[in-house]
């Protein structure tokens, strides 16, 4: 079995498709993760692998099915935080054989194939269907949910797990090198100016705040918010490891890392795998949890005139995105009880809010929205999750307090000051990522 | 003579992360011993002052990694020291404020870190 990236055909990139057909056809049932760690400590049983294993068996025994009713198998096959493994360092053939390898020994330690979960997990009999969805678990989740809907498999584990090793975030790899060839150098996320990652949504947030009359000093509250948030999910790494609140104060005295992007504008990169159990609506009601429904999955595809994307282009994008998320659900920004969109960088959260028109938002609002309750006991919840900001880098986190709100399974977390019914979340850049709408109700 | 001693923490320290080769023992030392002490991290401020707190080590600052030029106009002292583990974080930003700059395994052999039983 050789797993294939999804076809153009499970997106729903345009405005004007109307009603997913499979709206409330589809349901998360089962959740899963892995602990968390800030980096690889070189172990055989903590490798990416082995928290990939640990976080789909999680998931499957949360769902309460047996390993042999599950089909399908959908992953990003990409685990990197930015680490990578150096051509010509040594491979620990000790460790990737303590496994059963596939032709490639980096396979459950620096990457990960379906097929290499599949030779390592042989309670997992039955499955047929295999596919990827590349970068991050919105993108997976938006092909298991399309796969699930067209009856390609029936109950289906999704999984997005990360690697982290010695050394700094994008210091290694191809960002060291003497010379880039190809496109690199002016793919997403880079620059050929040589600035970091952030520098894109620095200058973004730049214009917006000249725009608009604000300033880097708003988003504390939001930042705070996030780190709360974080340290009420305890599947997290802060809440794991170093449970600190990040109070407004401590924000406004970090360095900047492109000005006005700070360090804690930028998330941290940690080792975490984390899965979900897909299955039809139907095969959903007999299962251990509560199923919470797929309304809609809408994707953006967003091209920049130049190198960097303009503001303008970034909210043409989010607002377009927003329309597509809720027209293919069939409902409003009103019917949202919170929001769960991509932050890891927090700074461009709020184009991300702005483009939905969460609770009225128009651009330019966000900011002043921040200064309010955004609170998870108050009327208009931002991200209750705390995102990446609130508990490391796993563009998962969102997802999963989606899941776990409408299923009142969030805990310590659970949104009290509305009722959890209706939720979106996705990522990750605005001018390019994959959302989806989840609902207490498959109507 | 007055020195001050600024402690990077995240491979600085026994309790950072990566754990480094300055314990804490150490860091009560140089206290006892009337330095003027503080951390100067990446971690936030509110999180460098818990971690004093928690091994009630009293620190005269805790500020985040570019405000040492603030330590220097703040206290007055006739040498001031920043130990750290990074070129670009550690090194740059001490010489940059007027600092002496020692990398952990330098700062261990400091006569600082000797007890007066063991000078």
């Amino acid at each position: 079995m050789t797993t294939q990236n999804a076809p153009a055909s499970f997106y729903r990139t345009t405005e004007g498709l109307g009603v997913w057909p499979h709206k409330g056809k589809v349901a998360a049932v089962g959740i899963g993760h892995s602990p968390t760690a800030r980096r690889w400590d070189g172990t055989p049983e903590n490798t990416m692998g082995a928290n990939s294993i640990l976080a789909l068996r999680r998931a499957i025994e949360d769902a309460g099915v047996s390993p042999d009713q599950i089909d399908g198998l959908v992953i990003d096959p990409v685990t990197t935080t930015g680490a990578h493994w150096e051509a010509g360092d040594p491979i620990p053939m000790d460790i990737v054989n303590a496994y059963n390898p596939t032709d490639d020994p980096l396979d459950g330690i620096a990457k990960l194939s379906c097929e290499w979960l599949l030779k390592n997990m042989p309670e997992l009999t039955n499955v047929k269907f295999t596919m990827y969805g590349t970068g991050c678990m919105s993108h997976a989740i938006v092909v298991a949910a399309q796969a699930v809907g067209d009856g390609l498999t029936n109950t289906c584990l999704v999984l997005k797990s990360w690697h982290n090793l010695e050394g700094r975030y994008n210091q290694a790899g191809v960002s060291a090198a003497e010379n880039v060839s190809g496109s690199y150098a002016v793919g997403p996320g880079r620059t050929i100016w040589g600035p970091p990652g952030c520098f894109g949504t620095a200058l973004q947030f730049a214009e917006y705040c000249r725009k608009y009359g604000k300033s880097h000093d708003m988003m504390a509250p939001f930042m705070a918010n996030s780190r709360r948030n974080g340290l009420l999910f305890p599947e997290g790494y802060w809440a794991q490891h170093r449970p600190e609140q990040l109070t407004p104060e401590d924000y406004l005295a970090a360095r900047w890392i492109a000005k006005p992007a700070s360090l804690f504008d930028n998330d941290i990169p940690v080792m975490v795998s984390g899965a979900y159990l897909f299955t039809t609506a139907e095969r959903a009601k007999d299962m251990k949890q509560k199923p919470v429904y797929i309304l809609n999955h809408a994707s953006s595809r967003g091209t920049a005139r130049s190198l960097t994307p303009t503001l303008d282009e970034i909210q043409a994008e989010t607002g377009s995105t927003g329309r597509k998320i809720f027209e293919g659900a069939g409902i409003t920004a009103d019917d949202l009880s919170f929001e769960n969109m991509y932050d890891g960088f927090a700074l461009f959260h709020q184009f991300h809010i702005e483009g939905l028109g969460y609770r009225g938002m128009k651009f330019g609002d966000a900011l002043d929205f921040y200064q309010t309750d955004i609170s998870i006991e108050g009327p208009n919840p931002v991200l209750p999750s705390g995102g990446n900001i609130g508990s490391g880098r796993s563009r998962f986190w969102m997802h999963t307090d989606c899941i776990q709100q409408l299923q009142g399974r969030a805990g310590a977390r659970s949104v009290t000051g509305v009722k959890p019914e209706t939720a979106v979340s996705g990522g990750p850049m605005p001018m390019g990522g994959n959302f989806t709408v989840w609902s207490a109700s498959p109507d | 003579m007055v020195i001050l001693i600024s402690f990077d923490i995240d491979g600085t320290l026994e309790v950072g992360d990566p754990p480094g080769v300055l314990t804490m023992d150490m860091v009560r030392m140089v206290a006892k011993k009337g330095f003027l002490i503080g951390s100067c991290s990446d971690r936030p401020m509110s999180g460098q002052q818990a971690i004093w707190d928690r091994h009630e080590i009293p620190v005269d600052f805790v500020v985040s990694k570019q405000m040492l030029p603030e330590v220097k106009a703040k206290f007055e002292a006739d040498v001031y020291y920043h130990i750290g583990d990074r070129e670009d974080l550690d090194k740059k930003y001490a010489l940059e404020a007027g600092f002496e700059f020692l990398w952990p395994h330098e700062a261990i052999e400091m006569p600082w870190f000797l007890s007066d039983d063991n000078p």
